[in-house]
């Protein structure tokens, strides 16, 4: 079995899988960091969005050998304390209902305001319509990605 | 009527002999322990277990020093030496924000502030009633049961603070966090209270606060678990975690209610990771050290099923046989008008898919499970390991959305049947195909409307059926009040149109009271009436979910020569009584709207040889983020006791947007989903 140093978050773990073992299976079963989600394992609801290198990125259909010398940031190393200006404009705009697709939303967002610190509501749906919410909450992420964009 | 003072007939007449009143019966009577363990709980959970099952807890908005002494006035209430209110919510969170809504109405009678408040998830007991969230009855259920909780605790502070003070109780008052002497200037604080409290026993009476006076009920606040949320620390079903945990994927038999015949599993044992293949009695469990191996090793399974019959099935064969049950033998006579209603397949497709967790051990069963149903999941695990209930314990996690399918134990069941052969913690994951493919559907449901157009009646369907088929249906996010108010409601669209009418006109017509009110705000707030560009166009719905709430939506749609419905704006009046949380009303409203538009323009299942043909959110498309409309939700105020809201959000949509597109279009869509090629056609 390969064997592998992850940096995530600013942390090296290291990890014996095979090369093609998707990140999110690495992240959740491995290594215990479950803010990461499964939602659909096809790279189509976007709950399992990570950073790679900056980058948002699909955990679900990234296989491990992929990003073995990259920078990965996940949902639990956005901050150090939830103040990430995102994290606090979801609770001010009060977005989450079930959650469970709020961390790949987050995630995709600040990658969104790292490339366009100041999007339109058409720039935000066009950067976020690949992260799914069965909930709903799209017309408060749009509101919640605006007053971070201005917090920021 | 001031404040409430109610005996305990009162409160059985007021609340009903629900849940809510049987929970109420045992909590007037003395029953609940008056120790600090809330509830005789079976649980050989350790420490470390004991986080998992307890992760919708985790975490405090406000930093507090450890508690050292905790006081349990009843099973709903824990306050403790640092005057911190925790709250026993026995209903479970998928989003709805029940647990909020609970704990704002012990806060506000006990006399809080809410960033010293805790939510905690109730263990699975029959002390707390029937524990099925369900129904959009949690807040009405309640409504009174948890100000009481709240209101006794409070007047039991009271009393050990004018012990305190040598004064006489009543005198007493108390602002968040403190009880005030009658002096109006000494203060004691909660905290510095609940031992001597623990020690006073029942209060003589239950007053209850004024609700005019309200501080926190009908004010907004943010779902309590939200900072958890937003940095990936909420626990739900799929996030538990158990030493020596492994997990396990299922082959389950592509049509419905059938078994394999024989299979292979060399191939599947090949996969690495993979430890063990488990036959249960009609479908093949593969366990692995991860997730992804057990995935892996399930889809190398060779199985031949055996499928019978139910392989020629086909859900155009199921509208068909329907429909020509339903529709009348002769045309509608001249001056009356008919229609055909028909909604499909509809899957849940909550964004966790189906799982759970469950250990077999020393003669119990732990289960770990994200379900709306923990006591019917008991039982069921019961039967199906063979223990009795007593020996099945069920911790509620926060669920990744519920809209019914949650409701059900068949996840739950099958991972206690893998655990206890496999000899240890398994957590059973679905991929979307699993979830999507062995659901409890939305049912197809048909309705054929007749009228005479001599007189303005209000519409109900001459027939109305449900496709019979091998196919499993079950509660789907407002259930039949879904295909109800599509077809009354597009019926009525109908008949002002045929009459030459204005929409508003008509539905001001049939309805009246708080009814005709929403409507009426609805339209003003709308617009109705004003003009729009061509292409686009206005339609109203309305529809009182359960009977209980009345829900009115005006959607503009904007139709282009794809045929593809834009739907840009919804402006949506709900009564739903006194608004205990108002913008979670308005996130329901949203949440409502989002899941009935998918139903409406995107979405369903299908069945070919009787098997559903969706497997991902590619053929299951979900409303996106450039798809969700500007949805603005007006609240009517009301003295009324609050009805609920979880649901009450789906039903008009569908219909305000079929009746919109025909004013965009002229034309009338009677099934859903209007999807572009029925437009261009």
């Amino acid at each position: 079995m390969p064997s592998y140093i992850l940096q995530i978050n600013n942390v090296a773990y290291p990890v014996e899988a095979e090369a093609q073992m998707p990140l999110l299976w690495v992240l959740r079963d491995l290594l215990g960091l479950t803010g990461t989600k499964f939602g659909c394992g096809e790279g189509l609801c976007g709950a399992c969005t990570v950073l790679v290198n900056g980058e948002p990125q699909r955990a679900c259909i990234t296989p491990l050998s992929s990003v073995a010398d990259k920078a990965i940031v996940t949902i639990e190393g956005l901050s150090e304390d939830g103040s990430h200006p995102l994290q606090r404009a979801w609770i001010a705009e009060r977005v989450s209902q079930c959650g469970y697709c709020q961390p790949g939303q987050i995630m995709n967002a600040a990658a969104l305001l790292a490339k366009n610190p100041n999007p339109s509501d058409a720039e935000i749906d066009a950067a976020m319509s690949g992260n799914l919410c069965r909930c709903g909450t799209y017309q408060r992420i749009r509101r919640a990605i605006h007053r971070a964009a201005q917090e920021a | 009527m001031d404040s409430r003072t109610l005996s305990r007939r009162d409160f059985i007449k007021l609340v009903g002999v629900g849940t809510g009143g049987l929970v109420l019966a045992i909590y007037l009577d003395g029953c609940a322990p008056q120790t600090t363990e809330p509830v005789p709980v079976i649980s050989s959970l350790t420490p470390s277990q004991a986080d998992i099952a307890a992760g919708t807890s985790v975490g405090t908005p406000t930093a507090t020093p450890a508690a050292s002494y905790t006081w349990t006035p009843s099973i709903f209430v824990k306050v403790d030496n640092n005057g911190v209110l925790t709250v026993t919510a026995c209903r479970s969170e998928m989003g709805q924000g029940i647990h909020t809504a609970l704990a704002m109405l012990t806060a506000e009678e006990l006399d809080v502030d809410w960033a010293n408040v805790r939510i905690e998830q109730a263990p699975t007991d029959s002390q707390f009633g029937d524990q099925q969230t369900g129904g959009s009855v949690s807040i009405s259920g309640y409504y009174l049961v948890m100000r009481m909780a709240g209101a006794k605790a409070r007047q039991l502070l009271i009393k050990a603070a004018a012990q305190n003070w040598g004064v006489e109780a009543d005198q007493c008052t108390t602002q968040p966090g403190f009880a005030i002497h009658p002096d109006g200037q000494q203060k004691l604080a909660y905290g510095a209270l609940v031992e001597k409290a623990a020690q006073i026993g029942q209060p003589s009476s239950m007053k209850l606060k004024d609700e005019t006076r309200f501080r926190l009920v009908g004010s907004d606040i943010g779902h309590w678990d939200a900072p958890q949320i937003v940095t990936g620390k909420a626990t739900y079903g799929l996030d538990v975690r158990l030493p020596g945990m492994l997990y396990a994927a299922i082959a389950r038999c592509p049509v419905f209610g059938r078994r394999y015949n024989s299979y292979d599993d060399s191939a599947a044992k090949a996969v690495n990771g993979v430890r063990q293949v488990i036959t249960l009695d009609d479908r093949i469990a593969v366990v692995a050290d991860n997730s992804w191996a057990a995935i892996r090793g399930r889809d190398a399974l060779q199985v031949a099923w055996d499928e019978g019959d139910t392989s020629n099935q086909n859900s155009e064969t199921f509208l068909q046989a329907t429909a020509a049950r339903l529709a009348a033998q002769d045309s509608a006579p001249a001056g009356s008008i008919d229609a055909l209603y028909q909604i499909p397949y509809e899957a849940h497709a909550t964004l966790e898919p189906m799982n759970a967790t469950a250990w077999f051990h020393d003669g119990i069963c732990e289960v770990w499970a994200p379900t709306q149903n923990p006591q019917a999941v008991q039982r069921a695990v019961a039967g199906a390991v063979r223990l009795s209930t007593g020996k099945v314990i069920v911790n509620v996690t926060l669920l990744g959305g519920g809209f019914g399918r949650r409701l059900q134990t068949d996840y739950a069941e099958e991972a206690a049947l893998v655990s206890k052969a496999a000899g240890a913690p398994v957590q059973v994951v679905w991929t979307r195909a699993d979830d999507l493919q062995h659901d409890f559907y939305h049912p197809m449901r048909l309705q054929y409307f007749r009228t005479s157009l001599d007189r303005l009646n209000m519409p109900s369907p001459q027939g109305n059926r449900t496709a019979s088929s091998s196919v499993p249906t079950g509660a789907w996010r407002s259930v039949d009040n879904f295909p109800q108010a599509y077809g009354i409601q597009c019926f009525l669209g109908e008949m002002a149109a045929a009459l030459k009418r204005d929409p508003l006109e008509v539905w001001l017509a049939v309805y009246n009271g708080r009814a005709a009110a929403v409507i009426q705000l609805a339209a003003d707030k709308a617009g109705w009436g004003s003009a729009l560009p061509v292409g686009q166009g206005r339609g109203l719905a309305y529809h009182a979910t359960f009977g209980v709430t009345h829900v009115a939506m005006v959607a503009e749609v904007a139709v282009d020569t794809g045929g593809v419905v834009r739907v840009r704006r919804v402006v949506s009046a709900v009564d739903c009584g006194r608004a205990v949380n108002p913008d979670n009303i308005a996130a329901q409203m949203e949440g409502g709207i989002a899941f009935g538009l998918t139903a409406a323009l995107k979405a369903q299942i299908t069945i070919k040889d009787g098997r559903v043909e969706q497997s991902n959110f590619t053929d299951y498309p979900i409303l996106r983020i450039d798809e969700m409309p500007l949805v603005e939700t007006f609240v009517v105020e009301s003295d009324r006791d609050p009805s609920g809201i979880g649901e009450m959000g789906v039903p008009p949509i569908a219909p305000a947007v079929a009746n919109a597109v025909f004013a965009a279009t002229g034309k009338r869509i009677r099934h859903i989903p209007i999807l572009p090629e029925v437009l261009r056609a």
